[in-house]
Parts: structure tokens; C-alpha cells; sequence
């Protein structure tokens, strides 16, 4: 006994030193992220423009913030009715052969670098559709690189519904719209806003596919149109850490990025709320 | 070890066991059903009359909740022939939809909606008929369950307990009006209370309705009286009126069945 509570010890001590630096590497990156744009955060800071004085060196920092915002919330209104439809029809009417190849697909989406989205929005929208780069050119590519987290959330959410509840439903007769309708989506619908969130928060993490299609360094607080561009603090801090040289930009530039954390941080968290939450005739 | 009842069987028991004259509700022709290379049923014939309890039992497995299944079509994927009131069910009018409010099916495990009591009873009725106070308590008292909920129909369905919530299950099979109920194992892990309350209920509509009821219980078989079924292996092994599958089994199978409560075939 003696032995084994050894060896269970020497067990655990070896998986938390394995887990250990996995916590702790981003904790501390975190950490000294927040360390450093601290001194250069205010109120101020994130809620002027300065219509791009000093080019973004000393101005704050609304425009970025709004652009980040629209271009994921535009992502997600451009995925979510083509991810719902697809986690519907894998729950729905998928044979067990199209769900193995759907999965394959959808992880396959998800193993593509981020830059090719951009490459082919870059092709497809801003040259051969000729929307420039724009908002809408920007949305619709993050659209496809938030598609694969939203069809998993839903599909997950969809999958957590009982079968019996179903299976219930379709004996009293309910159609498969009805289904749908009365059922599915009342009880789902902590999951699909989850996902919602997830999306827009891995919209907001992703610079790559809107470097070439949306974005310009500065001197938009608001598009005029959805054909105009937009500036976003994820394009803002990239362009800001290239000019090394300048102490305040490297400032704006951790500044920005404690923003741009807190703003993910807000969507997950609230993501993990509602996903928490039922209502009261569900308890 | 011939169970012997506890309970008086049910008022139409002994008019049941003059089944074989009335009309058939349902009529079952060389069904097989085979699922990921499994043969579930093979060649199940079965009659059930207008009125009164069908009773299958059987040991697990057997395929009494597989034949239920595809009586609604919640199963496709059968071969033969099933009729419900002289109507081919695979070309039911109005579709499966239409077929699954004629012939209602309850689970084995209560599964009421994450809603109130009332919306669970009026649940699979159309939009404009949901608010008709009537058919919600004429509901709630066949399925004798209206002087538990009468002052609280605006409460979760889930804060009932697992018997209520199978009687409130039984309510909302019967808003849409079937004309057959099929039940299965309604009473499984319910107390002896609840058991009772759905047994009378089932006798009951089984006066104006056929209802087949899978159970593994053979008291409640003979409580329930009816025709009894005995399924095994996915096949008919025999079907008789209750006193006469209990008192005077015809098949080696049913009487190693009543008697040691196991099925080698």
C-alpha cells in the first residue's frame, strides 16, 4: 500500500510539472503584457481618437476599437446562419460518413494559417470583386476563420440536447421544423450565443487574414460605408511594434494590446456566463 | 414461481380476453428490422385488437422497444408490413408527422420540456389550440394527475417528481388525441404509488383506445390483462389473451419464461 501511494504520488508530481510550464508561460506572459501597458492606459487613451495625430503614436485609441468590433461582429453575422445550418443538417439529416467527413473538413479549416485567408481575400474580394480593401472584404474572410469554431460550438450545443427530448417531440408528431423551432433551438440557444462570443473572440485575436483586406494604419475612427477601411488595435499594435525605435509608440502599442486582451477576456468570460445560466423552468 | 397477481386486473381485461372478435387497430406482417448488422426483429406477425392492453414482455433484448419504435416509424428501416386501422403506415395520409399523432409513444424514462406543466401537456398541439384550459384538464385527469397540479400549472414541469412527470408525459401523449398509445415501460423505476396511478390510467383509455404497453414486470402483465405477447430474440414466441399465456402456456419458451424468468431460443 505503502508502494502504491508512492508511486500515485510520483505520478501526480510528475503530470503537474509536466502541466506547470503550459499555466504558467501564458500567465506570464499576461502578466507582463498587462505590466507594460498599464502606465500608458487611461480613459482617455481608449476613448479618443485624435483622428490619427502623430499617426497613432500618441492618439488614442476609439477607431481601432470600433474597427476590431465591427470586423468581428460582421464576421459573426456572415458565419453564424451558414455555421447554424451546417450544425443543423449534422444533427439533422447527416448519414454517420458525411458527419466523419464534415468533422474532417471543419478540422481542416481550422488547421489553415490564417495568412492564406487573407491571400485569397486579398484575390477574391479586394482585386476580382474590386471591394478594395474594405470592412465587408475583412468581415467575410474572418467569417471563414471564425466558420470552424462556430460549427463546433453549435454542434456541440445541438449534441448536449437529450435524444429523449427529441425523440419525444417527433412522437407527438412535430415536424422536423417544428422540431427545430420549439425544441432545439430554445434549448440550444445558451450554446449558440456561446459560440456567438467564442467566434467574435477568435475574430478579435486574428491579424493575418485582415492585414490586406480591411485595414489601414490610421486615420478612420468610423467607415463611411462597408466598402470603406477600417483601423483595428490588432493591424494598430503590429504596425506600431515594427517602428521599434519610438519609446510612445512601443507604449500605445502594449497599451493597445492590454486593451485588445481584455476586450477577448470580456467575450470568453461572458461566453462562460451565459453558457452557465438557465433560466428558472429549466432548473 | 408462476407470478400470481396483486392487484385486480383491469376492467377490460375480461373483455379483452374475447379479443380476437373485435376489429384489429393494428396489424403487424413478417416485420425484421437490422440495424449496424444486427438483427433486432425477424419475422414479428402480430394482431392488436380496437380496444383493451397489449401486453409485450419478454427478457432484454428481445426487441419489444425496437417494435415499438418502428409501429411510428421512429425506426425506417424495417421490412414488412404494418397497418394501423386497415392504413399502411408507410403510406400514412398526411405523412409520419400525421401517423405519430394517430399511434403516441412514451418512453421508458419521463422526458418532460424544460417548460411549465401546462405548455408540457399542450405541447404537440397547434399554436391556436394551446390555450384551451379544458383539453388541459380533461388531460391532466386521464392521466390522473390534475388534483396534484391544478394550483400549480405555471410551475417547471421538472420540479415534479419522476412518477408525476411520467403521468404529465401520459397527459401530453393523449392532448393530441391518438387513437393507439403505446407505452414503454412506463412504470420502469417509478414507486409502487405512481405504478398504480399509470396502470389505472392505462386500463382506463384501454377502454376506448388499444394501448400496448412494454413492461418486464410479469404482475403487471397480469394486472394489466389484455393480450399478452411474449417476445424473445427479436421474434413472436407467443401471443395469447393474459389468463391463457399465465395459466396454460402453449410454447416450452413461455414457460421457462414465467418460470425462471430467462428465454434460451
Amino acid at each position: 500500500m505503502k508502494f502504491n501511494g508512492q508511486r500515485d504520488l510520483l505520478t501526480k508530481s510528475l503530470v503537474v510539472l509536466l502541466a506547470l510550464p503550459a499555466l504558467l508561460l501564458p500567465l506570464a506572459c499576461l502578466l507582463y503584457i498587462v505590466w507594460r501597458g498599464l502606465p500608458g492606459l487611461s480613459l482617455d487613451f481608449v476613448f479618443s481618437s485624435g483622428e490619427g495625430a502623430g499617426f497613432g503614436h500618441s492618439s488614442g485609441i476609439v477607431g481601432q476599437l470600433w474597427g476590431s468590433l465591427l470586423l468581428a461582429l460582421g464576421a459573426c453575422v456572415a458565419a453564424l446562419p451558414l455555421a447554424l445550418g451546417i450544425a443543423i443538417y449534422e444533427r439533422l439529416l447527416a448519414s454517420t460518413g458525411q458527419r466523419r467527413v464534415l468533422a474532417s473538413v471543419v478540422a481542416m479549416l481550422q488547421g489553415i494559417p490564417p495568412i492564406v485567408f487573407g491571400l485569397f481575400g486579398l484575390v477574391l474580394f479586394v482585386h476580382a470583386l474590386d471591394w478594395g480593401v474594405s470592412l465587408v472584404s475583412g468581415a467575410l474572410i474572418l467569417a471563414i476563420v471564425v466558420l470552424p469554431t462556430l460549427v463546433m460550438t453549435m454542434i456541440a450545443a445541438l449534441q448536449r440536447i437529450p435524444i429523449e427530448h427529441t425523440e419525444a417531440a417527433r412522437s407527438l408528431g412535430l415536424t422536423e421544423g417544428q422540431l427545430l423551432r420549439r425544441v432545439w433551438l430554445p434549448q440550444a440557444w445558451h450554446g449558440l450565443v456561446t459560440g456567438v462570443l467564442l467566434g467574435m473572440a477568435r475574430a478579435l485575436s486574428e491579424t493575418a487574414p485582415i492585414l490586406f483586406t480591411a485595414t489601414v494604419f490610421s486615420g478612420v475612427v468610423w467607415p463611411d460605408s462597408i466598402f470603406a477601411p477600417v483601423t483595428t488595435l490588432q493591424t494598430h499594435i503590429f504596425y506600431l511594434a515594427q517602428e521599434g525605435g519610438s519609446e510612445a509608440a512601443t507604449q500605445v502599442a502594449w497599451s493597445s494590446a492590454v486593451v485588445l486582451i481584455a476586450l477577448v477576456a470580456l467575450f470568453a468570460l461572458l461566453a462562460h456566463v451565459i453558457q452557465k445560466w438557465r433560466p428558472l423552468h429549466e432548473a | 414461481m408462476k407470478p400470481e397477481p396483486n392487484v385486480t386486473p383491469c376492467v377490460v381485461a375480461d373483455q379483452i380476453s374475447e379479443s380476437q372478435a373485435l376489429p384489429l387497430a393494428l396489424q403487424v406482417r413478417d416485420l425484421s428490422l437490422t440495424i449496424d448488422g444486427q438483427s433486432l426483429l425477424r419475422d414479428v406477425t402480430l394482431n392488436v385488437p380496437l380496444r383493451g392492453v397489449t401486453t409485450l414482455i419478454g427478457p432484454s433484448g428481445a426487441g419489444k422497444s425496437s417494435l415499438l419504435r418502428c409501429l411510428n416509424r421512429l425506426h425506417e428501416n424495417w421490412q414488412g408490413e404494418v397497418a394501423i386501422d386497415g392504413v399502411n403506415v408507410r403510406q400514412w395520409p398526411g405523412g409520419v408527422d400525421v401517423l405519430r399523432r394517430h399511434a403516441g409513444l412514451i418512453g421508458q424514462k419521463p422526458c418532460v420540456f424544460p417548460t411549465t406543466i401546462a405548455a408540457n401537456v399542450m405541447f404537440g398541439l397547434p399554436r391556436l389550440q394551446r390555450k384551451r384550459r379544458a383539453v388541459l384538464e380533461q388531460c391532466l385527469r386521464q392521466a390522473a394527475l390534475w388534483d396534484e397540479v391544478k394550483d400549480r400549472l405555471q410551475s417547471p414541469a421538472m420540479s415534479l417528481s419522476l412518477g408525476q412527470q411520467q403521468r404529465l408525459c401520459i397527459a401530453r401523449a393523449l392532448a393530441v388525441q391518438p387513437k393507439l398509445l403505446m407505452l414503454d415501460e412506463p412504470t420502469a423505476s417509478l414507486d409502487p404509488r405512481s405504478k398504480q396511478l399509470i396502470e389505472q390510467t392505462m386500463c382506463e383509455l384501454a377502454q376506448t383506445i388499444p394501448v400496448i404497453c412494454v413492461t418486464h414486470d410479469l404482475d403487471q402483465a397480469q394486472r394489466l390483462g389484455g393480450q399478452v405477447v411474449f417476445m424473445c430474440d427479436g421474434k413472436v414466441i407467443e401471443a395469447a389473451t393474459c389468463a391463457s399465456f399465465f395459466n396454460s402456456p402453449q410454447r416450452i419458451e413461455s414457460r421457462e419464461f414465467l418460470r425462471w424468468s430467462v428465454c434460451d431460443c
